[in-house]
């Protein structure tokens, strides 16, 4: 019978060390790690996004990964708490080496942000657009997937400016640190485009009889009515009592609230409802979304609108490694934004319908839509609007 | 448009949203008034309720004369399942621990919920007509104002079986003095089941107007919050209690988020609770115990 002594044993052990060297060297991979939200009341987001990811790193893998390195996505559910979300990051990122980390909220952001900026050695991008993360200055090393919440707004404004010079506006926000978010830019925004803000109303988080906000409405009769802050209750609510008031009112709203099955769902009363959107919907057939049609064939059902902002989030954090890889530098922080920053009129294969750049902490592009309900789709109405052009 | 209508068409959202939070309370109520429980769960049993609703009426393809009584019933069924289950044997347990256990109910709900309907928030099929109702000069939300009805009825209805039909006289002997009801041949265990039936099916019945008019989402439990307030200020014990407290805090809360601003509605309705706990700890209308050493 063979028998090890403990020399022999520990021979073995730095033999298969030596031996596995150059495999693990050969297997080296690039990990992306992700707090995602799979459960709670962001999960009907978080799934779609970790989809998202998922499905954008299978398609560079399968195209040999970066500079032959496949990408890795780790992530773990975090039921969209803060304290859940900073122990999950706290577990990726001491066992594996992570330089982009995908966050699930505004409340992480901000929490992480300072041990992102003293370790210096990721970029961290997120689920949320929140307008205070769009400070190159206090958050060098943040990125935002598409435009901030105020960015949003903006472009909603110069649509409305656009169609209908010095319309009323009304402002119908909900009261958590989401709905806040845009409303200073919003009155600086309207101001300057002039438009008029006529009514400013803030309803209660998780408010469903709007009854009373809908006679405010009815006061002051505005032109435009932009919703932000919310998903989708109270907002059929609000448009149907409107409606039904005689009221004619156009009413928008923001990303979280513009997805497009979600307004299918609710049927007629959707008809109309508008907003901004920064990437194309799953059914859009344009020619030149090349993406689009990899992503029909991958998923041939619909996907949330939560799922192209994965897909283009891992897209755009793969492309800064690669050109940080390419050009031979560390993968830091630093490094990382930089070539994030460096990314000028990129294809993102139609995912964005227009080249786009990275010149700070977001992607300040988006196209206003309008919902069709006899397509049961949203419609675009404009082209693709970049603020700053 | 005069300030004076205006006034009164916030007076009449507010009275119709009330009612709503009085259904939810009852649920409450019927509960503690025969077991002692508080059962942290009425909210997410009011979810469960717009989702069989919506399991029914969406899905089967059901009429929504068949869908809401069959939502109703899911509802009381669920509730004797967890009488049965989990509440008896929790008897004699102390009230922290079966407090407890509602919470967790609660938590068990919601994530059944999402593993069946998935997170996606959703839109109930109309049943109710959204054409508005002018009482004169007035606007009310048909919504609302079917609401407003129904929790009408349905308060109306308990408060006359708590007076005059047997069972409810049982119950509320067994809500004084349950060995006392024992001794005199009351079944108490059914009483128990009966008011857990009662009460989530009352729930569920609450959670099919909410989401007629704000949709359903597995987070819609939330509104077991506001309702618990209700049956703090009016009384844990008390369904006239639930009626008046639920009325008062819909007002208040209506008035509040026009003339103030939506973002002091909580700080408002949580004022009230505090101030409530401090004044008259029972409630308004709830039974002022007294031990007598």
């Amino acid at each position: 019978m063979f028998r090890m002594t403990r020399r022999a044993a520990l021979g073995a052990v730095a033999g298969l060390t030596l031996a596995a060297g150059p495999a693990l060297a050969q297997e080296e991979e690039i990990v992306i790690g992700a707090s995602l939200p799979l459960t709670g009341v962001f999960a009907f987001a978080g799934v779609a996004i970790e989809s998202g990811l998922n499905d954008y790193i299978t398609l560079l893998n399968e195209e040999g990964g970066i500079d032959g390195k496949p990408v890795r996505l780790v992530y773990e559910d975090t039921g969209y708490k803060v304290e859940q979300s900073l122990a999950v990051f706290n577990k990726i990122t001491s066992s594996e080496d992570v330089h982009f980390y995908y966050g699930d909220s505004t409340g992480f952001a901000k929490t992480i942000g300072p041990e992102i900026e003293r370790s210096g050695d990721m970029v961290l991008a997120g689920a949320s657009f929140a307008t205070e993360l769009n400070d190159p200055e206090i958050h060098p090393h943040a990125f935002i997937t598409g435009p901030d919440y105020s960015e949003m707004v903006e472009i909603l404004l110069e649509y409305i400016a656009e169609e209908s010079p010095g319309a009323t506006v009304a402002m119908i926000n909900s009261d958590t640190e989401f709905g806040r978010d845009p409303i200073e830019r919003t009155k600086a925004k309207a101001e300057e485009l002039g438009l008029d803000i006529v009514l400013e109303i803030v309803t209660a988080p998780g408010a469903v009889d709007v009854s009373t906000e809908v006679l405010k409405l009815r006061r002051s009769r505005p032109d435009y009515a932009i919703f932000h802050g919310y998903v989708l209750a109270p907002l059929p609510e609000f448009i149907t009592q409107a409606k039904e008031l005689g009221l004619e009112t156009q009413f928008m709203g923001t990303f979280w609230s513009m997805d497009s099955k979600q307004w299918a769902d609710v049927g007629e009363a959707a008809d109309g409802y508008m907003g901004v959107m920064p990437y194309r919907y799953y059914h859009d057939t344009a020619e030149d979304a090349p993406m689009l049609d990899k992503i029909r064939e991958m998923r041939g059902v619909y996907q949330h609108s939560g799922y192209m902002q994965g897909f283009l989030s891992a897209m755009l954090m793969t492309e800064a490694t690669k050109r940080v890889m390419a050009s031979g530098e560390e993968l830091t922080g630093d490094t990382l934004k930089a070539a994030l920053n460096s990314i000028q009129d990129f294809d993102t294969g139609g995912i964005i319908g227009v080249p786009i750049s990275i010149p700070g902490n977001s992607v300040p592009v988006g196209r206003v839509y309008r919902f069709d309900a006899a397509a049961g789709e949203m419609m675009p109405v404009s082209d693709w609007i970049t603020l700053g052009d | 448009m005069s300030d004076w209508l205006f006034f009164i068409e916030v007076s009449l959202a507010g009275l119709g949203s009330g009612a709503l939070l009085a259904l939810a309370a009852l649920a409450f109520v019927l509960i503690y008034k025969a077991t002692q429980v508080v059962n942290l769960a009425v909210g997410e049993l009011l979810m469960l309720g717009g989702y069989l609703f919506f399991a029914f009426a969406a899905g089967w393809g059901l009429p929504a004369w068949a869908a809401v009584p069959l939502a109703v019933i899911g509802g009381g069924l669920v509730g004797a399942v967890v009488e049965r289950g989990i509440i008896r044997p929790m008897l004699g347990e102390s009230a922290i621990s079966v407090f407890m256990v509602t919470v967790g109910l609660g938590s068990v709900l919601i994530g059944l919920v999402e593993l069946i309907w998935t997170a996606d928030p959703r839109t109930l099929p109309a049943f109710i007509s959204t054409k508005p109702l002018f009482l004169g000069e007035a606007y009310v939300s048909r919504k609302i104002a079917v609401a407003f009805a129904v929790a009408a009825v349905v308060i109306g209805i308990f408060l006359l079986l708590f007076r005059f039909w047997r069972g409810g006289v049982a119950l509320r002997a067994t809500a004084t003095d349950q060995a006392a009801a024992y001794s005199c041949g009351i079944n108490v265990p059914g009483v128990f089941s009966i008011a857990w039936i009662v009460g989530c099916a009352t729930a569920a019945g609450a959670g099919i107007l909410l989401g007629a008019i704000g949709g359903i989402s597995p987070t819609m439990g939330v509104f077991g919050l506001s309702a618990l307030v209700v049956v703090i200020v009016g009384g844990l014990d008390s369904i006239l209690g639930a009626l008046v407290g639920g009325l008062a805090l819909g007002l208040i809360q209506s008035w509040t988020g026009t003339y103030l601003g939506g973002e002091y509605t909580n700080v408002v309705t949580f004022g009230i609770l505090i101030v409530a706990l401090m004044i008259r700890p029972y409630g308004l209308f709830g039974t002022h115990e007294i031990e007598r050493l």
